[in-house]
């Protein structure tokens, strides 16, 4: 055996840190301890995303649970040299929020993991997921033990039901349920598919669940397996994914070689296997009919239910499809119990569930939640509130087919119920905050779009109502609403809900009803008074320079791709209208410190533009 | 336009194009008016694809009952000519005046003697025998031989092998051969038309050659919140290409993809397997010509 | 590999189990080496070291290893402070491979600190 360990450095390799140069960081690292012979004693675990994404690359020193964030290659060696070999832990890697001064050493102490509940993303940056040995030290294949030696299939969905277990995927249909009315059908095979065709914009819950922790997928899967009969799994994942591909092969084939899958598993006689299926590319592919077509090698259109797939899904057969992430939570439940699982939550929503928390937030990443947590905490303690003390405004939660929440129902518990009562739905989780910054009509424009574009073209109701409803949103974001719009947008979109044959088109006008109804003054102002509260659709806005504040320093006059911009150094610089793309390049230049450019919109535009004629024979600025 | 060299010469005559519903009401409207139609139509009798239909939306008309009585109009109107069978090989002259050219095919029954009695129909002894047209085996051209013929092998035995074999050859050549897809047709039994559909429902899939680089650029929520939408023109200007486009020279296509799932990072852009976080505009030329200059 | 049965399930998860210890976190102790400049020329290494053989040969799991820097004592180096869960941290100084041992012997195992090479007992009053 090779010699024990006294530190092991749990490196994330979750997608978000690897694009930021993960490997690389792991191979410094690696040279630099062999370069001081501390390779014998300390090892370094590629890990799966360890969920605080916006800290990327980071680490994890374990024992110590120190936090390591934004790694880049020049640190390794310090950080080796001090911390590795001296035994003294780096101030300046480590988490520090924005508006702190001291910086939180321990990964326990950071708020942003503080608040969370870990349950399907137990292991997540604790284990290798590349080595199966890893998770079944983590307690991994207990469940799976445990089921095949003494729980007949009917006990095992009785537990999941009684666990209280509903659909990761945003529905929220009960698991146990979907189970038992597959079992109950009479043709057989029956299959099992894992829906990891995570289409909305704004979540990568299940890649990370497929990263971090392949074989509590594989596990869960089994055990679905095994309650419904079913010999045959899929999972069906996007091919967006490759890393989360990659994983999930190396898992299979380990757990092949194990026995854990194949035949009689376990010495139990249950045979079960898994074939991966790759989507390429099409949004409603996750919608559960369109999927089964996808891997039956059909049009991926979907078709009416019922029959719902649990009676006849694949190739006619008695299918059930679950989430990943409902999966994941499957082995957990097995091997705590339903009763230990169903306290956690509220009464309607069991468990936990995984957020991406992303947008205009400090702390970007992946966090999991007990259901019942209200918005607040997520926000301001997890998500550590929004970056350059900006306004909060919205979460916009279930991606497409979900909606915005406002600020005044920041306190209400987010489980499946509430979320819908507000206008909105759990989807597959995505979080996405918005600041002040952000113009509804621009948000509700570019979901539109996005399900105009994926929309199939099966039903009239989804596929020309996307499209009008976009027609008149980019009418109102371009400057030329008419009265009437808005209620017509309301009208339109009630229809395209109750038209649609299935989910994608049920739920496509869900963006901009909620935000019609939280925000209809901004709406509002688009159409009668032409502006954009927000500083958002480029047709209603303007950039100036105040001439005040300009010094004439030649930054946005440099990079302004259009020449737009006059003046001479020390000069006030003034923009020329019609020269302008609105592109914001000279926002961007312009010194924080200066920050002479700015945006205005609606009557502020007119007036502006007298004082533009004014300053037009600038003065010299000393 | 000008109109009014040949203003004296204008024919009093009309040429419909396509006899659906619109064509037929355009004839008749036409003729009523006291011109000379000739309908066009390159199918073997007129009314188009509403004759296969039921009912018709939004009102749920019965699409026969809107229909019939046109049909039998036109066929009684004496300035009403159909020239079925027909497509427009030519249109030259100008308002008021065109010659155009047709080519008839062969309907293989003399039209003015036939009465549509439907004796020879019922009699024909293959009538119920559909009837295929010999098109001759696809053979694959030398350079994708080996790939195909090792895909459809891996993926012989394979219930549902459409998509798997689709997306191999996909990775093989990035992008769908015409000749290719009507081998895979032939040696799976999948109708082309099947396969076609299959090829460009998927956006990962495409039916032109595509650039070695395929940018990108993640529009997905969190990167539009955080100021996609620029980069994507930003993008588009500096490769002087538009979204789905290829560069000429064969190095790039750019594409807008729907969440890479890194939205930590956003906005961010993935080339193979190169991603690019927190992205800015004035990258963006550093990362085109660290592609241009790998390639010389 | 053939296929496993529960038995091996379980016999392969015990054995994972002792490799991954470090990180479920569950400690009734903590061995700190310091490992200042001073600590290291003074031959912390081989005190660390001595320690991890131990805990190795022992198979013991819930003692977390750890090191520091220099605890501003550098005559009395090599030193080791071990917080035992419910105690005062005790502080050892000047010692070596064979010493360690023993203190691994009476101290963690046994919980009776080795009077004869200790500094200090307590932590410094921090504020």
């Amino acid at each position: 055996m090779a010699k024990k360990k006294r530190i092991e450095v749990m490196a994330c390799a979750g997608t978000g840190c690897v694009s930021g140069g993960a490997f690389q960081i792991i191979d410094a690292l690696e040279k630099e301890l062999t370069a001081h012979g501390l390779i014998d004693e300390i090892s370094i675990v590629p890990t799966g995303c360890n969920g605080f994404c916006g800290q990327g690359p980071l680490m994890v020193v374990i024992p110590d649970n120190i936090f390591y964030g934004w790694l880049t290659l020049d640190a390794i060696p310090h950080l080796v040299e001090e911390h590795f070999l001296k035994g003294r832990p780096v101030q300046k890697l480590m988490f520090t929020p924005p508006e702190e001064k001291e910086p939180f050493p321990l990964l326990s102490d950071i708020p942003f993991f503080r608040k969370q509940l870990l349950v399907v993303l137990r292991n997540k940056g604790i284990i290798d997921p590349e080595k199966i040995e890893d998770y079944v030290a983590r307690d991994g294949y207990t469940a799976l033990e445990k089921v095949l030696s003494s729980m007949p299939p009917d006990t095992v969905i009785g537990e999941i039901s009684k666990s209280g277990l509903r659909g990761r995927g945003g529905a929220g249909f009960p698991t146990g349920t979907k189970w038992e009315i597959a079992r109950k059908q009479e043709k057989t095979p029956r299959y099992l598919i894992a829906n990891c065709d995570e289409g909305d914009p704004g979540a990568y819950m299940d890649r990370s669940v497929l990263e971090s922790d392949p074989h509590s997928v594989i596990e869960g899967m089994s055990i679905a397996a095994y309650a419904i009969g079913s010999s045959d799994g899929f999972i069906y994942v996007r091919s967006e994914y490759p890393l989360a591909i990659e994983r999930m092969k190396t898992a299979l084939s380990q757990a092949r070689e194990y026995g854990l899958l194949g035949s009689s598993i376990l010495d139990s006689g249950f045979d079960f296997d898994i074939e991966i299926r790759e989507g390429s590319g099409a949004f409603v592919c996750g919608e559960e009919t369109s999927l089964i077509h996808s891997i039956e090698g059909d049009i991926p259109e979907p078709r009416q239910r019922p029959p719902f797939p649990a009676q006849s899904g694949l190739w006619g057969c008695p299918t059930v499809i679950n989430n990943v992430e409902t999966l994941a939570n499957v082995p957990v439940i097995i091997t705590r119990g339903s009763e230990w699982y169903s306290n956690i939550g509220t009464e309607t929503s069991k468990g936990t569930k995984i957020f991406s928390l992303v947008g205009k937030i400090n702390n970007t990443g992946l966090i999991e939640v007990p259901m019942g947590i209200n918005l607040r905490d997520v926000v301001y303690e997890i998500g550590g509130g929004i970056p350059n003390g900006k306004e909060f405004k919205a979460v916009q939660t279930g991606g497409p087919s979900g909606g915005c929440i406002p600020a005044s129902m920041l306190d209400s518990p987010i489980d499946y119920e509430s979320l819908v009562e507000a206008g909105s739905m759990m989807g597959s989780g995505g979080m996405i905050v918005m600041d002040e910054d952000t113009c509804v009509v621009d948000v509700s424009k570019f979901f539109i779009q996005f399900t105009n574009d994926e929309s199939c073209g099966k039903c009239v109701a989804c596929r020309d109502g996307s499209e009008a409803l976009l027609e008149v949103l980019d009418r109102i974001a371009g400057g030329e609403g008419r009265e009437g719009d808005v209620e017509f947008l309301e009208e339109l979109g009630a229809a395209v809900k109750d038209a649609s044959m299935c989910g994608l088109g049920q739920t496509l006008p869900n963006p901009v009803l909620s935000t019609l109804n939280y925000f209809r003054d901004e709406y509002e102002a688009h159409v009668n008074e032409k502006r954009c509260p927000a500083l958002v659709c480029r047709d209603m806005i303007q950039y100036y320079i105040d001439p005040d504040k300009c010094v004439g320093c030649l930054k946005c006059l440099k990079n302004c791709p259009t020449e737009a911009i006059m003046g001479e150094l020390k000069y006030v610089h003034i923009i020329e209208q019609d020269k302008c793309s609105k592109c914001g390049q000279c926002l961007e230049e312009c010194p924080p410190k200066i920050s002479a450019v700015i945006k205005v919109t609606g009557n502020d535009m007119d007036s502006l533009e007298q004082l533009t004629e004014i300053v037009a024979c600038a003065e010299r600025k000393n | 336009m000008q109109h009014s060299t040949t203003s004296d010469e204008r024919v009093g005559a009309a040429l419909v194009v396509g006899g659906g519903i619109g064509g037929m009401q355009a004839a008749l409207d036409l003729a009523e008016a006291g011109i000379k139609v000739y309908l066009v139509d390159n199918k073997p009798s007129i009314g188009g694809v509403m004759s296969q239909l039921d009912k018709t939306f939004p009102t749920n008309d019965c699409a026969m009952c809107t229909m019939a009585p046109r049909l039998v109009e036109i066929g009684r109107h004496k300035d009403i000519e159909k020239i079925t069978l027909s497509e427009i090989e030519s249109v030259t002259g100008q308002p008021g005046n065109f010659r155009v050219h047709l080519r008839k095919q062969p309907r293989y029954v003399d039209e003015t003697k036939c009465t549509g009695c439907g004796a020879c129909v019922e009699n024909c002894p293959t009538r119920n025998e559909v009837q295929l047209v010999e098109l001759g085996r696809t053979e694959l051209a030398p350079q994708h031989q080996e790939e195909v013929l090792g895909i459809l092998e891996r993926h012989r035995d394979r219930k549902g092998p459409l998509m798997p074999i689709l997306q191999d050859v996909n990775v093989a050549f990035n992008y769908f051969p015409e000749n290719v897809l009507r081998f895979i047709s032939q040696e799976t039994g999948y109708p082309l038309t099947h396969i076609n559909r299959i090829a460009t429902f998927y956006s990962a899939f495409s039916l032109k050659p595509i650039g070695k680089h395929v940018i990108n650029l993640c529009m997905g929520t969190a990167c539009y919140v955080r100021g996609a939408g620029i980069l994507l023109e930003k993008f588009s200007e500096a490769l002087n290409i538009g979204v789905g486009e290829t560069t000429e020279d064969m190095l790039f296509t750019f594409k807008s993809v729907r969440c890479i799932g890194c939205c930590g990072l956003a906005p961010v852009m993935m080339t193979g397997d190169d991603v690019y976080g927190k992205l800015q505009t004035k990258d963006i030329p550093d990362i085109i010509k660290k592609y241009r200059q790998a390639e010389q | 590999m053939p296929k496993l049965t529960i038995d091996e399930l379980r016999k392969m998860r015990e054995s994972a189990k002792k490799e991954i210890y470090l990180r479920e976190g569950e400690f009734k102790g903590k061995v700190i080496v310091h490992m200042g400049t001073c600590g290291i020329a003074a031959g912390a290494r081989a005190i660390m070291s001595a320690f991890l053989d131990e805990i190795d040969n022992r198979g013991i799991t819930d003692i977390m290893f750890t090191s520091t820097g220099c605890a501003g004592l550098c005559s009395e180096e090599p030193m080791v402070t071990i917080e035992m869960e419910g105690s005062a941290p005790v502080r050892y100084g000047k010692l070596t491979p064979d010493k360690a041992k023993r203190i691994f012997d009476d101290h963690i195992i046994n919980g009776d600190v080795v009077k004869e090479f200790v500094v200090g007992i307590g932590s410094e009053r921090v504020g």
